[in-house]
C-alpha cells in the first residue's frame, strides 16, 4: 500500500500581526486535519521542515509548539493518546518536504505511525518578510497529511536524491558576530549570481535523471518544480519549504483539464541538492 | 522492498574540546550570582569548553567532523559506505560565529566525510535530536530504505553560558540551566542486527507539547550571543518526570511485559545533573515499583552536553573496558517539547 496525501493545506500570515510558523502550520496543520475530518489525537508523527522561524528559536523544536498549536498528545498523563504523538523539525532547506516524505514511508512500513503530519513553514525572524529586501522568501505555510491508501497504484513512489558535486551556492545563516542585540530579527540569506538559472538546470536534469531510472512517462506527468510563486500574494517573495505543498494544490486543480494522471515533485536547495518523487493520486 | 526486524549500534565516537573550566571558575565569572553555589546545585565540577581559535575546528561543525571521524575509525564502514547522513546539532555554528540553517549540516557534513551518495538532513530536536536521529534512523533501516548510517551532533552549548555569565542576577534567573552545559560532539552508526548480542529491541519516542514553552532558546535581546531559558521547576517537576515510566510502561504492558522484566544493566539518563538524575530514577523506580538498573553518567564532568549525551555518556563506559558484553542498556531521553520515551539495545560489538 503506498502512501497518499490525504489532505493539503497552505496558510498567508495576517498582515496586521507578525507571522510566526507557530501560528501559520498550526492553522495550515488544522485546516488539512478539517478537509480530512480527522482528530489531531489520531496523529502519531509531525514533522516540520521549515528553515526560517520567528525570533531565530533553536530550541524547542519548532514542531513541539507547532503541536501544542494543533492539540496533539499535550499530556500524556492527563489525557493519554492511543497514538502517543511525536514530533520533530527535520531541516534540509527545500528539500525537506521530500525527505520527510521519504522518512515517512519507513515510519508507515515499520508501522511507526498511522498518520503523519508534515508542516512547512517559513518567516521571517522579524516577523514580516516584505520589511527586508535581501530575504527572498515568503511567509507562507503548508501542510500534508499522510497515511496508506487501499489503493496499490496510488502515493508516492521511491523518493531520490541528487547532490551536485558543487559548492552550495545558496546559505541561510545568522551572523552572531556582527548582529548585536538584533539576533531576534536578522537574518542573511545569501545567493551567488545566477542562482535561479542553475536551479531551474539542477530541477531539469533531476528530472530526466527520475524519469529515466523509473521509466515514466513524462507527457502524462505534471511536473511540480520548485519554481511555484506565490503569485496570489503579490510582493510577498518565493515559497520556500512549502513549494510542494502549494505546487500540490495548485496541480489538483489543473489536472482536472489535464490529461496527466501523476505528479512528479521536483525540490532543489542549498547544498546543492535536489530530490524527486513521483505520486499517484488515489482512484487514477 | 526488503524489511529487517532490528537495527544495532555498530560505532560510536566522541569529540570533547581540550580545555577544562571548573565550576568555581564560572561562577567567578557570574557577579550576579553571588555565593550561589553551583556545584552543590548541579553536581557537576567541570565542563569542557572550546576553543575560539578557527583554526582549532571546535566550532559546532568542526566538533561534529571530528566525531564523525572518530565512529568512521572505529566502524567497519567507510564515509563512502554510509546511505544516509543525520545531523542533530542544536547549536549550529561553523565559520566562526556563523549560526547556520541552510544548507543543513548534514549535506555539508556528507560532503566533507566523502559520503558523496548519502541522503542528508538534519533533526532539531532539542536535547532528544541524537535519539530522534537514531529513532528515524533505524525506522529506515528496519523498512529497508537504508542499509546504515551516521547521526552525528556538534555542540558549541558553552554560548549560552557566556550569555548567562553576562545577563544573570540571581539563581531563581530563567538562565541559571545554562550555567549547567558543556561542550561535546558524538557521533552514532547503525547497521542491519543480525545477531542478539547486538541488536536495538526498540526505541520509542513521544512529544508532550503542553510543556513545549518551558525552555526556550533564542539570541539574547539584551546582550549579543545565544541564550536559554527554561522554567526548571515546571520542567523538572515530578509529573513530568512521571512522563517516561507511564509511556514506558504501557509500551511493555501492551506487549504483555514488565520494566522488572527488562533486566537492564544499565541506565543511561540525559545529564541535566546529579540531583536530575537521581530523582529521575528514583520517581522512575516508584512507577515500576522496580529497582533501577547502574546508572551510568559523565554529568560530573562533563556537564549537560545536550543532543550528545547519552551517546558521549555510553562511549565513555565502553571505552573504559569494563563493561560486560551482551549488557543491556536502557537510554532515556528528556528535553525540552518536552521530549521522553527508552531505547532498549544489547551490546557486544560496538566500535570504539
Amino acid at each position: 500500500m503506498g502512501m497518499v496525501i490525504t489532505a493539503a493545506a497552505t496558510v498567508l500570515p495576517d498582515p496586521s500581526a507578525p507571522a510566526s510558523v507557530v501560528d501559520l502550520a498550526g492553522r495550515a496543520a488544522r485546516g488539512a486535519l478539517a478537509r480530512a475530518r480527522v482528530p489531531a489525537s489520531s496523529i502519531g508523527t509531525l514533522i516540520n521542515v521549515g528553515v526560517y522561524r520567528e525570533h531565530n528559536t533553536f530550541e524547542p523544536a519548532m514542531a513541539a509548539l507547532i503541536q501544542k498549536e494543533v492539540g496533539i498528545n499535550l499530556d500524556y498523563i492527563a489525557d493519554p493518546e492511543p497514538a502517543a504523538g511525536f514530533s520533530f523539525d527535520l531541516m534540509n532547506g527545500a528539500c525537506g518536504v521530500l525527505n520527510a516524505v521519504q522518512v515517512g514511508q519507513a515510519l508507515l512500513d515499520t508501522g511507526s505511525t498511522e498518520r503523519l503530519l508534515i508542516t512547512a513553514a517559513d518567516v521571517h525572524p522579524g516577523g514580516d518578510a516584505r520589511l527586508d529586501a535581501d530575504y527572498p522568501y515568503a511567509d507562507l505555510a503548508g501542510a500534508l497529511l499522510l497515511e496508506r491508501s487501499a489503493d496499490p497504484c496510488a502515493g508516492f513512489g521511491p523518493v531520490r536524491h541528487y547532490t551536485a558535486d558543487r559548492p552550495t551556492d545558496v546559505e541561510g545563516y545568522l551572523d552572531t558576530g556582527t548582529m548585536g542585540r538584533h539576533g531576534r530579527t536578522t537574518i542573511t540569506v545569501r545567493r551567488e549570481p545566477g542562482h535561479a538559472e542553475r536551479l531551474g538546470e539542477r530541477a531539469a536534469r533531476a528530472a530526466a535523471d527520475y524519469a529515466q531510472e523509473f521509466g515514466i512517462d513524462l507527457d502524462r506527468t505534471l511536473v511540480i518544480g520548485p519554481s511555484t510563486a506565490v503569485d496570489d500574494a503579490g510582493g510577498r517573495g518565493e515559497p520556500h519549504t512549502a513549494a510542494p505543498v502549494l505546487g500540490y494544490l495548485r496541480a489538483l486543480e489543473d489536472v482536472r483539464s489535464d490529461a496527466c494522471d501523476q505528479f512528479l515533485f521536483v525540490s532543489v536547495g542549498a547544498g546543492p541538492s535536489a530530490a524527486c518523487a513521483l505520486y499517484r493520486p488515489e482512484g487514477r | 522492498m526488503s524489511t529487517t526486524a532490528h537495527s544495532r549500534i555498530e560505532a560510536l565516537g566522541v569529540c570533547l574540546p581540550a580545555a577544562v573550566q571548573t565550576t568555581p571558575q564560572l561562577a567567578a565569572l557570574v557577579p550576579g550570582l553571588g555565593d550561589v553555589d553551583i556545584e552543590k546545585i548541579t553536581g557537576i565540577t567541570e565542563r569542557r569548553v572550546y576553543d575560539p581559535e578557527p583554526a582549532s575546528g571546535e566550532d559546532s561543525f568542526g566538533m561534529a567532523l571530528a566525531a564523525a571521524r572518530d565512529a568512521l575509525e572505529s566502524s567497519r564502514y567507510g564515509a563512502a559506505d554510509l546511505d544516509i547522513v543525520i545531523s542533530a546539532s542544536i547549536t549550529r555554528f561553523k565559520d566562526g560565529d556563523r549560526f547556520t540553517f541552510e544548507p543543513s549540516f548534514a549535506a555539508m557534513l556528507a560532503r566533507e566525510l566523502g559520503a558523496r551518495s548519502a541522503i542528508h538532513f538534519d533533526v532539531s530536536n532539542a536535547c532528544a535530536g541524537m535519539m530522534t536521529g537514531v529513532w528515524l534512523l533505524d525506522r529506515m533501516i528496519r523498512s529497508g530504505a537504508v542499509r546504515r548510517g551516521l547521526v552525528v551532533s556538534g555542540e558549541q552549548a558553552t554560548r549560552v553560558a557566556q550569555t548567562a555569565a553576562r545577563e544573570m542576577t540571581d539563581s531563581y534567573d530563567p538562565q541559571f540551566a545554562s550555567l549547567s552545559v558543556g561542550d561535546s560532539a558524538a557521533a552514532v552508526v547503525l547497521d542491519v542486527s543480525t545477531d542478539a548480542a547486538d541488536r536495538i529491541h526498540y526505541i520509542e519516542l513521544m512529544t508532550c507539547s503542553e510543556y513545549s514553552h518551558l525552555c526556550m532558546g533564542m539570541p539574547s535581546d539584551r546582550t549579543p550571543g545565544i541564550s536559554l531559558y527554561t522554567d526548571n521547576k515546571k520542567m523538572h517537576d515530578r509529573d513530568r518526570l512521571k512522563l517516561w515510566p507511564r509511556f514506558h510502561g504501557d509500551f511493555l504492558a501492551k506487549r504483555g511485559r514488565a520494566f522488572a522484566g527488562e533486566e537492564f544493566d544499565f541506565v543511561i539518563q540525559h545529564q541535566v545533573g546529579t540531583r536530575f538524575i537521581d530523582y529521575a530514577n528514583q520517581t522512575a523506580e516508584a512507577e515500576f515499583a522496580a529497582p533501577m538498573p547502574t546508572s551510568l553518567a559523565v554529568v560530573e564532568r562533563y556537564g549537560n552536553t545536550a543532543t550528545t549525551s547519552h551517546f558521549l555518556t555510553l562511549c565513555e563506559h565502553l571505552r573504559a573496558g569494563s563493561a560486560r558484553p551482551g549488557a543491556k542498556y536502557l537510554l532515556v531521553p528528556a528535553a525540552s517539547g518536552v521530549v521522553t520515551g527508552a531505547l532498549s539495545a544489547t551490546l557486544t560489538n560496538v566500535g570504539v
